[in-house]
C-alpha cells in the first residue's frame, strides 16, 4: 500500500506538535518521580485543572497569555500545597503507596472539576488564528506555535537546571537526597518546589492544549496514561529521555493513524511501552555502558 | 450489592483487574449468545477460561517487572483491551455493548428454572462462598506460603530456589480467575455487557476496596467494599453524585496514615 | 563544641549505639577507633541527623541538635564526608563543589576564594573540574568529597574512613589535608581503621567496642602505650 508523501509530512508535523505538549507534561512527571520517587497518578488532572483555570480566566479577562500565566501560577501554588500536605509524609515509602495516594487525589480532583465546572466541554479560543497552506489543508499557525512554546519552556527549564543557582540543588537532590541534605540543601523545600514546577508545567500544557482538544474534566486520565508511557519508555526520572520518548511516541501514533483510526493508533504506543519494558526496562533512551551502538550484541547478554 | 462486594473480592493490587472482570463478562456473553439454548455452566466456563487465558498473557509480561512498573503495565493492558473492545464493533457491539437473555438455573438432578431475584441472590452468594473457601485453602497451602514469602522478601525466596516468576504468574492467573468469575456473575445478573466495565474506573474501585479493607488479606477487600458502600450511602445523601470527593479524601488519608487498611488497623489495636 | 551524652541509636529494632558519650572541642582533631561494626559510622550519622537518636543528648555549641534535619546542621557548621564518599556521580567536579557553594548569603568573591583554596590543596580537582564525578578514581573521589565539605566553611568536619581502600600516596595526601584543616581551626572527628594515621593526626582518641566507648585517652599516651590498642583492636 502506497502512502502519499504529503500525508506522511502532515502527520510528522502533527506528531511533533503533540509530542512537544506531551513532553511538557511528561517532563514534570519524570522530574517528580526522579527526585522523590513519587509516581504522580494525578498529573493529568493537574493538566485538566490548569486548562479549566485558564478557560475561566479567559472568560473573565479575554487574554490568553494572561490566562496562561494565571493557570501556571495557581496550579503551582496548588501543587506545592498538595505536595506539602499529602506527599511529604510518604517520602521514603514504597512508590506503590504514592500511586495509591495520588490515585485518590486524582479521583478528588476529577469530581471537584465536575462539581465546579460542570460536565460540558469548554473550548479555549486560540490566540493565534492564522493558517498556512500545507498541501491540501490549511494548517493553523497556532499548532506550530504551541510546539515552539512548549519547547521554549522545556529549554528554559533545562538551562535553569544546568546553570541556575538553584538548578544544582534540584539535580543534586535527584541523585542523592541524603548527601544533598548533608550539603545544606533544604531537601523538603526542593521537593515542594519541584512538585510546584511540575504542576505549573502540566497546567501550561493544559492551557496550550485547550484550543486543540477542548477542556473536560476527564481529559486528565488520557494525559496521565500517555505521560506514564512516555516516562517509562524514556527511562523513569530521565528528563532528556522523556522528551525524546514523547516525540517518538507521538510520531509513532501519528504515523499509525494514517493506516488505522486514531483511537486504535493508541495501541501502537501501548505496544511500544510493553516492548520497552520487556527488552529495556530501564528505558529506551537511557545511555548505559553496554548499549553503545558499536556493541549491540552485549546488550542481549546483559 | 453482592456483586459489588464480588468486585472487591480480588486480592492483588493492580490497576488492571477490570480487564479480567470485563473479559469474564464478554466470555460469558459469548457463550450465552452463540450456544443455544443458553447454558449457565457453559457461560461460567467460557468466562473463566477467557479470563484465565488473558490473565496468563498479562501475567507473562507484567510479572517480570517490579512494583511500579507492574501497576503501570496492568493499567496499560486494561486500556488496550478497552480500546480493542470499544473499536471492534462487529464482535463486541462497541460502545453499545451486548444484550442477551439470562440462562436458566440448571443444577444437574434438579429441574431447571428461571432465575428469580431471590434464587439469583442465593446462587451468587453460593458461588462466592465456594470460591472464598477455595481461595482460603490455596493461601494456606504450601503454594500460598511461597506467595507470602515472595511478598515479604523476594530475593530470599528466589535464593531458596523457588521459581518466583512462575509463582507470580500463577498468582495473577488465580486472581484473574476470581475477577473473571465476578465478571461472569455480573453479566448474568444484568443480562448486559458494555465496554465501560472494562474501563479503568472499575479497577480503581477494586483498588479502593483493597486499600480501605487491608491489602493481602482475603476478607480485607470485602470489609473495604462494605466500608466504601457505607460511605457512599451516607455521603451521597448530602453530596449526591459528588460523594467521591470526600471518599477520595478519606481514601488518600488512609493510604498515608493507615496503609495496612481497616482490618490491619483493627488487628493492631486489638493486639495492643 | 560538639558533645554526645549517653546516645542510644537503633536501626529498626537492632540496637546499635548503647550510650555513646564523646566530646570535640573547637579546632581539635579527635580520632574514633574501633573494629568493623562497632557503631563508629552510626555515631557520625547520628550527629549528622541521618539517624535519629532514641535516647541521650547531642549538642553543638551548647544547643541540642538531636533530630534536627541534616541541612540545618550543615548551616550550623557541621560538614560530613561519608564512608562511601557519596559523590554526585552525574554532576561534574565543579558542580559537586557548587552544591556547597550555591547557598544564599555567599558573595561571589568569597565563592571564588573558597574554590581557589581547594584547587590549591587538590590541584587534580582543578584539572578535572568539568569531568563527571562518577568518572574519578577512588582517591580523587575522596578528595572531592573532602573538598565539597570544605565548601560549607564548616566549624567541624565528620570524616568517615577517608583512607579506606586508598594507595599510600593518597593516604599521605589525606594526612596533609587533615593538617591543613587543623591549622585553619576546623575541628575534625575522624573515624578510622588506620591506627598509625589516627594516632598521628589526632590529639585525643576514643576507642569503641559493641556500641559503647571503651577507652578514651590522649593520642600521645596511646602512641607510647600500644597495649591498649592491641587489647581493643587486635593489631
Amino acid at each position: 500500500m502506497a502512502i502519499p508523501f504529503d500525508q506522511i509530512l502532515i502527520q510528522t508535523v502533527n506528531g511533533l506538535v503533540n509530542g512537544m505538549i506531551l513532553a511538557l507534561v511528561a517532563s514534570g512527571l519524570t522530574l517528580i518521580f526522579g527526585i522523590m520517587d513519587v509516581v504522580n497518578f494525578a498529573h493529568g488532572d493537574l493538566v485538566m485543572l490548569g486548562a479549566f483555570v485558564g478557560a475561566t480566566t479567559i472568560a473573565a479577562t479575554g487574554s490568553f497569555w494572561l490566562a496562561f500565566l494565571v493557570a501556571a501560577l495557581v496550579i503551582a501554588v496548588f501543587g506545592a500545597a498538595l505536595q506539602a500536605s499529602t506527599l511529604r509524609p510518604l517520602l521514603g515509602r514504597d512508590p506503590l503507596t504514592t500511586i495509591l495516594a495520588t490515585f485518590g487525589i486524582s479521583l478528588v480532583l476529577q469530581k471537584y472539576a465536575l462539581w465546579q465546572w460542570g460536565p460540558s466541554a469548554r473550548k479555549i479560543q486560540e490566540p493565534i488564528t492564522g493558517q498556512f497552506a500545507m498541501f491540501y489543508l490549511e494548517y493553523p499557525w497556532y499548532r506550530v506555535a504551541t510546539a515552539f512554546f512548549a519547547g521554549a519552556i522545556i529549554g528554559a527549564f533545562w538551562l535553569f537546571l544546568k546553570y541556575g543557582r538553584y538548578g544544582i540543588w534540584i539535580r543534586a537532590t535527584m541523585q542523592d537526597r541524603i548527601m544533598a541534605s548533608a550539603m545544606g540543601i533544604p531537601v523538603p523545600l526542593v521537593h515542594t518546589a519541584v512538585f510546584a514546577i511540575g504542576a505549573a508545567m502540566a497546567a501550561a500544557s493544559g492551557v496550550l492544549f485547550g484550543p486543540l482538544g477542548g477542556v473536560t474534566q476527564t481529559m486528565g486520565f488520557d494525559f496521565t496514561l500517555r505521560a506514564f508511557i512516555v516516562v517509562v519508555v524514556g527511562g523513569m526520572g530521565n528528563l532528556g529521555g522523556s522528551i525524546l520518548a514523547a516525540i517518538f511516541i507521538s510520531l509513532l501514533e501519528a504515523y499509525a493513524s494514517i493506516i488505522v483510526s486514531p483511537s486504535q493508533a493508541v495501541i501502537v504506543s501501548f505496544m511500544a511501552l510493553i516492548l520497552t519494558l520487556l527488552f529495556r526496562p530501564t528505558g529506551l533512551f537511557v545511555p548505559t555502558p553496554s548499549s553503545s551502538g558499536a556493541c549491540w550484541r552485549c546488550r542481549r547478554t546483559s | 450489592m453482592s456483586s459489588d462486594i464480588l468486585i472487591g473480592y480480588t486480592g492483588m493490587v493492580s490497576f488492571g483487574h477490570s480487564v479480567f472482570f470485563g473479559i469474564g463478562m464478554y466470555g460469558a456473553a459469548a457463550a450465552l449468545l452463540t450456544v443455544r439454548p443458553p447454558n449457565l455452566w457453559l457461560a461460567l466456563l467460557y468466562g473463566l477460561v477467557a479470563a484465565a487465558l488473558v490473565a496468563v498473557f498479562v501475567a507473562y509480561f507484567s510479572t517480570r517487572l517490579r512494583d511500579i512498573y507492574f501497576a503501570i503495565t496492568t493499567l496499560v493492558f486494561s486500556q488496550i483491551f478497552y480500546v480493542i473492545i470499544f473499536t471492534w464493533t462487529e464482535v463486541t457491539g462497541g460502545e453499545n455493548g451486548l444484550t442477551f437473555r439470562q440462562p436458566p438455573l440448571a443444577i444437574p438432578g434438579v429441574p431447571s428454572a428461571a432465575f428469580t431475584p431471590v434464587t439469583l441472590h442465593w446462587f451468587v452468594l453460593g458461588v462466592v462462598t465456594l470460591s472464598y473457601l477455595l481461595l482460603r485453602r490455596v493461601t494456606q497451602s504450601p503454594f500460598g506460603m511461597v506467595l507470602q514469602s515472595i511478598r515479604e522478601n523476594e530475593p530470599r525466596t528466589r535464593a531458596i530456589g523457588y521459581h518466583v516468576e512462575r509463582y507470580k504468574i500463577v498468582a495473577v492467573m488465580l486472581s484473574g480467575l476470581v475477577a473473571g468469575l465476578a465478571g461472569v456473575l455480573y453479566a448474568i445478573q444484568n443480562k448486559f455487557v458494555a465496554p465501560d466495565f472494562v474501563f479503568f474506573v472499575v479497577s480503581g474501585e477494586v483498588v479502593i476496596f483493597n486499600v480501605m479493607g487491608g491489602m493481602g488479606t482475603l476478607v480485607g477487600p470485602v470489609a473495604g467494599a462494605a466500608f466504601f458502600l457505607l460511605l457512599r450511602e451516607g455521603l451521597s445523601r448530602f453530596w449526591t453524585e459528588y460523594y467521591l470527593i470526600p471518599v477520595g479524601i478519606i481514601f488518600t488519608l488512609m493510604v498515608i496514615w493507615i496503609p495496612q487498611g481497616l482490618l490491619g488497623f483493627a488487628k493492631r489495636r486489638l493486639n495492643q | 563544641m560538639l558533645a554526645l551524652e549517653n546516645v542510644h541509636t537503633y536501626y529498626g529494632k537492632s540496637h546499635i549505639l548503647h550510650g555513646v558519650s564523646i566530646e570535640v572541642r573547637p579546632g581539635e582533631v579527635v580520632g574514633l577507633l574501633g573494629r568493623n561494626g562497632v557503631g563508629k559510622s552510626t555515631t557520625l550519622k547520628t550527629i549528622m541527623g541521618l539517624v535519629r537518636p532514641a535516647e541521650g543528648r547531642v549538642a553543638f555549641e551548647g544547643r541540642g541538635i538531636g533530630g534536627m534535619a541534616p541541612h540545618r546542621l550543615a548551616h550550623l557548621g557541621i560538614a560530613y564526608v561519608p564512608e562511601d564518599r557519596r559523590i554526585f556521580r552525574l554532576l561534574t567536579v565543579l558542580e559537586n563543589l557548587r552544591t556547597g557553594l550555591d547557598r544564599p548569603g555567599l558573595t561571589d568573591r568569597r565563592r571564588e576564594e573558597l574554590l581557589q583554596k581547594v584547587y590549591g590543596s587538590f590541584p587534580v580537582l582543578r584539572e578535572r573540574r568539568d569531568q563527571a564525578g562518577g568518572t574519578l578514581s577512588g582517591g580523587e573521589q575522596q578528595m572531592l568529597a573532602i573538598a565539597r565539605a570544605m565548601m560549607l566553611e564548616p566549624k567541624i568536619i565528620l570524616l568517615d574512613e577517608p583512607t579506606e581502600g586508598l594507595m599510600p600516596r593518597m593516604v599521605s595526601q589525606i594526612r596533609d589535608i587533615i593538617q591543613v584543616l587543623h591549622r585553619d581551626g576546623v575541628a575534625i572527628l575522624l573515624v578510622e581503621q588506620n591506627v598509625p594515621l589516627t594516632l598521628e593526626a589526632s590529639s585525643r582518641v576514643y576507642i569503641m567496642e559493641k556500641g559503647v566507648v571503651r577507652h578514651h585517652a590522649p593520642a600521645a599516651e596511646l602512641r607510647a602505650n600500644q597495649a591498649v590498642i592491641h587489647q581493643y583492636l587486635g593489631v
